[in-house]
């Protein structure tokens, strides 16, 4: 059953896409967010070759105003010469974006160069004293250099005309590194002029905020990482103060342009939201987002109402699912937002709202949604989810959530409130979230119990989100809450219902819950998946408590045996989960052959431990890859949830036993006997294979050693193999009515042994007493009277009862074992002499021509009796065989006349 | 090669004991047959076996098998034992025994020692209280056929190599020393007395269901091989047919262009164009066979044996009834 995995991610996008709806849910412009950040892929590919040269260049200049302080010829020479080849490789691309214009930096850095060699030039001291290499460098350098210059010449006039301003006032689309060559001009100007252009870079961010945005975002981007880097270079204190102020603007840029979109939306709440945006207008004062400094909420004296706390709201949530965002810090402030809502009495709507943003970006926090989130975060996560529901169902019926409102359509202010939101998948990403939380954990430590205890609560959200979408929500959102609850329901025992079934309990029990649910579910659900869960859950809990005719009904009714690999990985592996729990209750109920049924398919494969995904398998070479790993892992069920396996296999190997042996003895002599189970045939082998067995150790040995025991009839050494002290502690005390198993298993046992020694016995016996095998079995004559009956109405024993006398009289119509085996034998040799004469055939012309027919084909009709050795000399074999068979029935003789001597003997 | 003649082998009892307890220790515990080697001489038509040593039973390399029989056999010689090498022994049970690579190993030993034998030792019949050793060699045929590693029916045939004839059983006398005679008289007469019971056990059921199990398997290969033969013969068949169909063909457009005063073609292309089939080895069935002979032989004599036992009881059985 193992293409059960090969499945794929099912489960994985999923979860994702779970995810996503969230997002959609409680967060409508994240898709506008995730629609800018396509965009900037698609710009930053463009640009990129852009970038790559600029960088490149200026890193070589920056080489060069190195070894220039250093006066370094030899190196600025070499320095000079990539440039050269760096700026001819830029060239197409300056010509493209720049419209032939040169970049300022490169003007500036050839300018200076310039500078440099005139100075060094002259200072003719400075060169006697200069090493031969430098100077020898120096004048070629300083050829190169003219020569190089001349098509730059305008420009470095241009340039030294005026070597700040340029054209700036052009150069207000001009990208990354061209402010960037700006921030390295050391003028004083710069800085107003600065300002004047991310002033105008938000004008048109205001008009279509998607494309300036991104660009923006963009240039910042490699912006701070040049100026930084250029920082140590020229430590004017100017400068630096310069520098840190764009940075700072830079990261501020881009909530103001946030900041502005709900206005765009929203225009009318433009007027009350004015107050705080002219605070944070002024970019200098604004402190920095994201920093550890804590957002500043509102003006002191701004009067709180609703709107305004809506649009900050809208502000922080509006930075979901970006990169920069600081997520700690956005919980909290959602937080702080919540208590201030609180303190000023906004209503229901409002902290319902700000309490599911709160949810939302709790989930948020983590990264990776295979990952589970952290302790603290779960318990606030628990926290605020329950402070959710009770404001919720408190006001029931005064606020409406769904996802089908949008923002516009929100109504916070009169009832009944409108929300957009699902309680609904925020709860089952909780419940997600707590699996994933009991995966992480060590299932045999604190921590795991720690966590489990969370279950409660988790359990009693849902109910709670059940109460409320009982009331609230469609039949398929009831029916996706009822499922929730499924799953925490249908593994668990409850003692009562058996209880119940023995009329010492009244109340309703886990069992009447289910029916309740999963019968909604069966009537309300369009959607298959739902459904078929439903029902392998129900049919887990059926099973589980013992109830195993309405689970086999369940089962049958279903029909889904015959869909189930086509359904999901989890689904598949419920329905491993259902199998496995309906085989152990086949067997608690006595019923050995469907529980061999209901197990074997999991048995077959040797793996049940990753069928039920209760843990992966040691990883083979290349076996997976790690993808298919982490998916599996996914998948894995929670400890809690196990079945035991070691049960789950002895369960099996017994069903094995009790239905193999007594088959295995009447049809000893059949030459094609098919195998009931094949791993239970296997470890019979293998142990067989053995040359010394030693005394049972584990489960598996325990039960070869007892179905060879039963081989030999030999009921009480089979029995005790089967039910021990040691095997009670490792499997049998694991049932809930472990004694009671055990004694239908004992029951089992004699019966089956007592078929197993009629069949493997009979034929000595020419009729046994009833009274005997009844004390021999400590079986009631009555029953040993109804199983002789059995297998004598099946054919399977040859005998009569004969009444008065109380014994079964076998009929000797069955050849003996040895006759049975001289029978195959001589099937066998009438084959082989077939075959020889068919060769025989073939060589019958030639043998014509030379023998002139001394060969009567007539007599070749025949197998037996006859007798044409003298016929043919090629075929001597075939005549020995001929012989031997002669002689086989010759035995056959014997061997009857042996027994028949035997029995008079006795 | 000289005619060597061997009528029978007499065996010292020693030889006999330590070979039975080495084959029955080992032949339980580990998948390799035990075997060893078997020391002594040659006097006259009389095979005299004097000593044998096992061989490691981890033998990996056929070198390291070599040098240790040496060192074996130059200890033996350091405490005057006979140092001829005159064959070797092995253990096989349910008349398994004669297996290609047991020829194969025994044809290699008469080829370079033409005295030597093999000797197996049975382990069923051991249990039974039967002798379990029995002494065989090639025959000369088989010899050739290995020499000329003949497969072919035809080259079988011309050897006339029949499976009766593969190998010879030579007779093993075992002979104790005269001390050893006294002893076990000695002892005769401390050892309680038997009552006679076992000497009656038919004990045969169970050996014949094996035997015949045996047999059956054996016939199964043999039916395979006797399969393969046919379809080998029904190709070959084919083959000549279609080889026929061609010439015929040929040799018509040959008169018609004969007729037309054309040059005739040659039929060497289709005589080419057909490659002879190659014939199915023949000696596995030549093998099995001679298995399935030996196997009904040991049949025969097993009843011939429990027959005896009936005749015998009968007459006890009569007289009690006539008492009754």
């Amino acid at each position: 059953m193992s293409r059960f995995f090969a499945g794929g991610s099912d489960s994985d996008s999923e979860s994702s896409s779970e995810d996503e709806q969230i997002n959609k849910v409680s967060q409508p412009t994240i898709q506008q967010v995730v629609v800018y950040s396509d965009d900037e892929d698609v710009k930053r590919v463009v640009r990129s070759q852009k970038e790559k040269r600029y960088e490149e260049l200026t890193n070589i200049i920056k080489s060069i105003r190195n070894h220039r302080k250093i006066k370094d010829i030899g190196s600025i020479l070499s320095s000079f010469e990539d440039f050269t080849r760096a700026y001819t490789k830029a060239q197409p691309v300056i010509i493209k974006e720049e419209k032939g214009i040169i970049p300022r930096f490169v003007i500036r850095s050839i300018v200076e160069l310039e500078d440099f060699i005139n100075v060094t030039w002259e200072d003719k001291d400075g060169r006697k004293n200069m090493s031969k290499n430098n100077g020898k460098s120096l004048g070629t350098l300083r050829q190169k250099f003219r020569k190089y210059i001349k098509d730059f010449e305008s420009e470095m006039k241009k340039f030294r005309e005026n070597p700040d301003q340029g054209e700036y006032e052009d150069d207000e689309e001009d990208k990354a590194v061209e402010q960037d060559s700006d921030s390295e001009v050391e003028v004083p100007k710069a800085v107003s002029f600065k300002k004047e252009v991310t002033v105008k870079e938000i004008k048109p961010k205001v008009a279509k905020p998607d494309d300036g945005e991104s660009d923006d975002s963009m240039d910042w981007g490699s912006d701070s990482d040049t100026s930084s880097s250029s920082e140590d270079e020229d430590p004017t204190d100017l400068r630096k103060k310069f520098l840190k102020k764009t940075t700072e603007a830079e990261k501020d840029e881009p909530e103001k342009a946030r900041e502005k979109k709900p206005k765009l939306t929203r225009p009318r709440k433009e007027v009350v939201a004015e107050p705080e945006d002219d605070d944070e207008g002024g970019w200098e004062t604004v402190p920095k987002y994201g920093a550890s400094e804590k957002p500043k909420m509102f003006a002191k004296d701004a009067e709180i109402d609703i709107h305004i706390v809506l649009s900050k709201l809208n502000e922080v949530m509006s930075n979901r699912g970006k990169k920069k965002t600081d997520r700690k810090l956005q919980i909290e402030f959602l937080h702080e937002l919540k208590t201030i809502a609180e303190q000023h009495n906004l209503g229901a709507a409002l902290a319902v709202k700000i309490r599911f943003n709160i949810v939302s970006a709790i989930f948020d926090y983590n990264l990776k949604i295979s990952e589970p989130m952290k302790i603290e975060y779960w318990s606030k996560l628990l926290e605020v989810m329950a402070d959710l529901m009770k404001l919720l169902l408190v006001n029931l019926n005064d606020i409406k959530l769904s996802e089908s409102i949008t923002d516009e359509t929100e109504e916070y202010e009169t009832k009944p409130y409108r929300l957009r939101g699902c309680v609904l998948t925020a709860v089952e990403r909780l419940d997600d979230e707590f699996i994933k939380l009991l995966k992480e954990c060590d299932p045999h430590s604190n921590d795991y119990v720690e966590r489990l205890k969370d279950e409660v609560t988790v359990t009693k959200l849902i109910e709670q989100v059940l109460k409320y979408v009982e009331v609230q929500g469609t039949p398929l959102e009831i029916c996706r809450v009822y499922l929730r609850k499924i799953d925490h329901l249908y593994y668990k025992f409850d003692p009562n219902v058996l209880k119940k079934k023995k009329g010492q309990f009244e109340n309703r029990t886990s069992v009447d819950e289910m029916e309740k649910l999963c019968h909604f579910i069966y009537a309300n659900d369009n959607t298959d998946r739902l459904r078929t869960r439903a029902i392998l859950s129900h049919i887990f809990h059926h099973a589980l408590h013992d109830n195993w005719f309405q689970a086999r009904d369940l089962v049958l009714m279903s029909h889904l045996q015959e869909t189930i690999q086509h359904s999901d990985p989890s689904t598949q592996i419920l329905y491993n989960r259902m199998m496995a729990n309906l085989g152990l209750c086949a067997f608690r109920q006595g019923n050995i052959k469907d529980a061999h049924q209901c197990l074997i398919e999991l048995m077959m494969t040797t793996k049940p431990k990753e069928l039920l995904a209760q843990g992966l398998l040691p990883q083979r070479q290349h076996e997976r890859s790690v993808e298919q790993e982490k998916v599996e892992k996914q998948r894995q069920m929670p400890f809690h949830m196990h079945i035991n396996l070691e049960l789950l296999e002895c369960v099996y190997l017994v069903s094995a036993m009790l239905l193999e042996i007594p088959y295995m003895a009447a049809h000893e002599f059949d030459a094609r006997r098919r195998m009931i189970s094949k791993t239970f045939y296997q470890q019979l082998r293998s142990s067989e294979r053995q040359s010394l067995v030693g005394p049972p150790e584990s489960m598996r040995e325990h039960v070869v050693a007892a179905s060879k025991a039963m081989r030999h009839g030999e009921w009480k050494a089979c029995s005790e193999f089967i039910v021990n002290k040691k095997m009670n502690t490792k499997v049998w005390d694991l049932f809930y009515e472990a004694d009671r198993v055990r004694e239908m298993l004992v029951k089992f046992i004699k019966e089956e042994s007592l078929r197993t020694y009629l069949f493997t016995y009979s034929n000595v016996y020419g009729s046994i007493s009833v009274p005997y095998l009844s004390e021999m079995y400590d079986l009631p004559k009555l029953k040993v009277h109804s199983i002789i009956s059995k297998m004598i109405i099946n054919e399977e024993l040859m005998a009569s009862l004969d009444d008065p006398t109380e014994t079964v009289v076998m009929h000797r119509s069955e050849p003996s074992r040895l006759q049975a085996l001289s029978m195959q034998l001589a099937d066998k040799i009438t084959n082989l002499v077939d075959a020889n004469e068919r060769i025989f055939e073939a060589k019958q012309p030639n043998f014509f021509q030379r023998n002139q027919g001394g060969y009567n084909r007539q007599n070749q009709g025949g197998n037996q009796g006859y007798n044409r050795q003298q016929n043919f000399n090629q075929n001597k074999r075939q005549g020995q065989q001929r012989n031997r068979m002669q002689k086989n029935n010759y035995h056959q003789q014997q061997q009857q006349q042996q027994q028949t001597i035997e029995e008079k003997l006795e | 090669m000289d005619k060597l003649q061997i009528n029978h082998i007499q065996c010292d009892a020693s030889v006999f004991l330590k070979m039975a307890k080495h084959c029955h220790e080992e032949s339980q515990t580990s998948l390799d047959l035990p075997q060893g080697a078997i020391l002594g001489m040659l006097d006259g038509t009389r095979l005299e076996i004097t000593h044998c040593f096992p061989y490691p039973n981890n033998m990996t390399e056929s070198s390291d098998d070599e040098e240790y029989q040496w060192a074996m056999m130059r200890r033996l010689r350091v405490v005057n034992v006979d140092m001829f090498h005159v064959g070797w022994y092995q253990s096989a049970s349910n008349t398994k025994f004669l297996t290609e690579t047991l020829l194969e190993s025994q044809f290699n030993y008469q080829t370079c020692i033409s005295e030597s034998v093999v000797i197996v030792y049975d382990s069923d019949r051991s249990i039974r209280g039967v002798m379990p050793l029995k002494a065989y060699r090639l025959s000369e045929q088989a010899i050739k056929m290995y020499k000329e590693g003949a497969q072919t029916f035809k080259a079988l045939q011309e050897l006339g190599v029949g499976f009766e004839k593969l190998v010879v059983e030579i007779p093993i006398h075992i002979k104790s020393s005269s001390l050893t005679n006294i002893l076990l008289l000695d002892m005769y007469e401390t050892l309680p007395q038997e009552k006679g019971s076992q000497y009656l056990d038919l004990g045969t059921v169970g050996v014949l269901e094996k035997q015949i199990r045996g047999m059956m398997s054996r016939t199964d290969d043999l039916i395979q091989e006797t399969v393969k033969f046919n379809r080998y013969q029904y190709s070959c068949v084919r083959q000549e047919h279609e080889k026929q169909r061609q010439l015929n063909y040929l040799s018509l457009e040959n008169s018609a262009r004969v007729a037309q005063g054309q040059k005739a073609l040659s039929g060497d292309d289709i005589k080419n164009q057909f490659r002879e089939i190659s014939p199915p080895p023949r000696r596995i069935s030549l093998i099995l066979s001679e298995q399935i002979n030996f196997i009904s032989k040991e049949i025969n004599q097993i009843c011939s044996q429990s027959i005896a036992k009936l005749i015998l009881t009968e007459p006890l059985q009569t007289s009690k009834e006539e008492k009754k």
